[in-house]
């Protein structure tokens, strides 16, 4: 499995004691994701609903390809990847 | 004595601190960026706060010292929930919608036990000092709920009472509902209140209330700030009396109607002298302070006469009313009376609100005002 760094927003730092960064192992970001939840089980339910489902407002990118796209994602993770977790920005 | 005085916001908490209710320091926020919707603090002395985000969800957060939190992992959630989309004010959920877990409307401390109180609408409770949360089933999966419709808050239950087994929620726009075994069955208790839409085949829902309050001492007494007036019942919610004299109305429900009545949202009550506070807005379709004065009213009877209070609120115009979460009381003698206003100004009274005093401080919108005894 490949271990990544999983990098979280300030405001998400604010409810988890001021972590910015976990470390995690996965062959895919979602597989990275679920062992971060398994480290951190409080970043679950702002990441996730409670269908399973990335958070309708929630993007996450695997280096700088956004997960929601599909076409680019790498279809297993390497050693040093960044996965990304941050605010999908709508409106002004 | 000092008070330890609550303000939660859409962008955060402040803390509040006073030791003569005269001076106030001013920290914060806590929890930046997030509504902060509801606070309690526990049997044990822990103190609860719900936060909310439209991005990243709801989740409960405890601290012993307001300064060094840690998030409830097994916070209230629906487990069947799906998808993230919100049902149409006004208009039934219908049946297959499965509820979500969009907000934590409310907090409630009885004992060693604690309830949540939540959108979309349902009810948890925690026998663990808020480690860990668990349904109402009797509540949350009620045959009437296909038939329950949200309000223009969101469908939500946002007001609990505790007095032993007898257990009072308000639903918006539902209505008021009583559980005299301790939770294992409910029942509506709107009798003598006005529908805002009656529901046709279950009468007895489809009221709008928007807060609720218990005499300390007498516990069958209950005060209900509604859509369509302020009502008291003296027998536990079985039936209720409009006790309106003396307030302003405006005119509420479907266009063109005739009906008018004190429209409102919070409600609190001195737990030493029974004394009531409301702040009436001009009708549902507005929503603002009647004639641009923000004032709040205090009974003194149980609601038979009302008195406006003004002095030291704002001599300007002023057009921010107060949610019904952004009220509050201390235990002290005379009572401190506390809110906050949709434009972020707090407001604390020493004398039962003969006098007030603005807060130090701007905030953004005030959701939720508590204050607690420290000491």
């Amino acid at each position: 499995m490949a271990k990544v760094t999983i990098e979280l927003p300030s405001m998400l730092g604010n409810v988890l004691g001021g972590l910015r960064r976990v470390e995690a192992r996965g062959d895919t970001w979602r597989d990275a994701l679920e062992d971060a939840f398994h480290r951190l089980p409080a970043l679950r339910v702002h990441v996730f609903d409670e269908a399973g489902a990335l958070r309708r407002h929630v993007l996450c990118f695997v280096n700088d390809v956004n997960t929601r796209f599909g076409e680019g994602v790498p279809e297993r993770l390497a050693d040093g990847d960044r996965i990304t977790i941050m605010q999908a920005v709508s409106g002004g | 004595m000092s008070i330890t005085l609550i303000l939660g916001t859409e962008k955060g908490a402040f803390v509040c601190r006073s030791k003569d209710r005269a001076k106030w320091t001013v920290e914060g926020p806590v929890f930046k960026g997030w509504k902060v919707t509801a606070s309690t603090r526990t049997s044990a002395g822990r103190y609860l706060f719900a936060t909310s985000s439209y991005v990243y969800g709801a989740a409960l957060h405890t601290s012993r010292d307001l300064k060094d939190w840690k998030q409830v992992e097994k916070g209230p959630s629906y487990p069947k929930a799906k998808g993230d989309a919100q049902p149409t004010p006004g208009v039934a959920v219908g049946p297959g919608f499965e509820p979500r877990m969009n907000q934590i409307w409310t907090l409630a401390s009885a004992k060693k036990r604690l309830y949540a109180g939540v959108d979309t609408a349902g009810l948890f409770t925690s026998d663990d000092d808020g480690e860990s949360w668990q349904p109402v089933p009797s509540l949350n999966d009620h045959p009437t709920r296909p038939n329950w419709f949200p309000g223009a808050g969101g469908l939500c239950l946002h007001s609990i009472l505790v007095h032993g087994d007898r257990i009072w929620i308000g639903i918006s726009a539902v209505g008021v509902w009583r559980s005299d075994d301790g939770g294992k069955s409910w029942t509506p208790r709107n009798q003598g209140v006005r529908h805002v839409i009656e529901d046709e085949r279950f009468k007895d829902i489809g009221f709008c209330v928007h807060g609720l309050a218990s005499d300390p001492k007498e516990p069958g007494t209950i005060y209900r700030q509604d859509h369509a007036g302020f009502y008291v019942s003296k027998n536990g919610g079985d039936t209720w009396e409009a006790r309106e004299d003396g307030l302003p109305g405006g005119s509420v429900g479907m266009p063109g109607s005739k009906i008018r009545a004190s429209f409102g949202f919070p409600v609190a009550v001195d737990p030493r002298t029974k004394s009531l506070f409301i702040v009436p807005l001009e009708s549902d379709e507005y929503r603002i302070p009647v004639d641009g004065k923000l004032r709040v009213y205090r009974s003194r009877d149980g609601g038979q006469n009302w008195q406006a209070l003004g002095e030291g609120l704002p001599t300007v115009p002023t057009y921010a009313g107060v949610l019904r979460g952004a009220m509050a009381v201390d235990e002290e003698d005379p009572c401190g009376v506390y809110f906050g206003t949709t434009s972020g100004q707090a407001f604390a009274s020493a004398d039962c609100g003969d006098t007030w005093r603005p807060l130090p401080c701007t905030l953004p919108r005030i959701l939720h005002v508590a204050a607690y005894r420290e000491g």
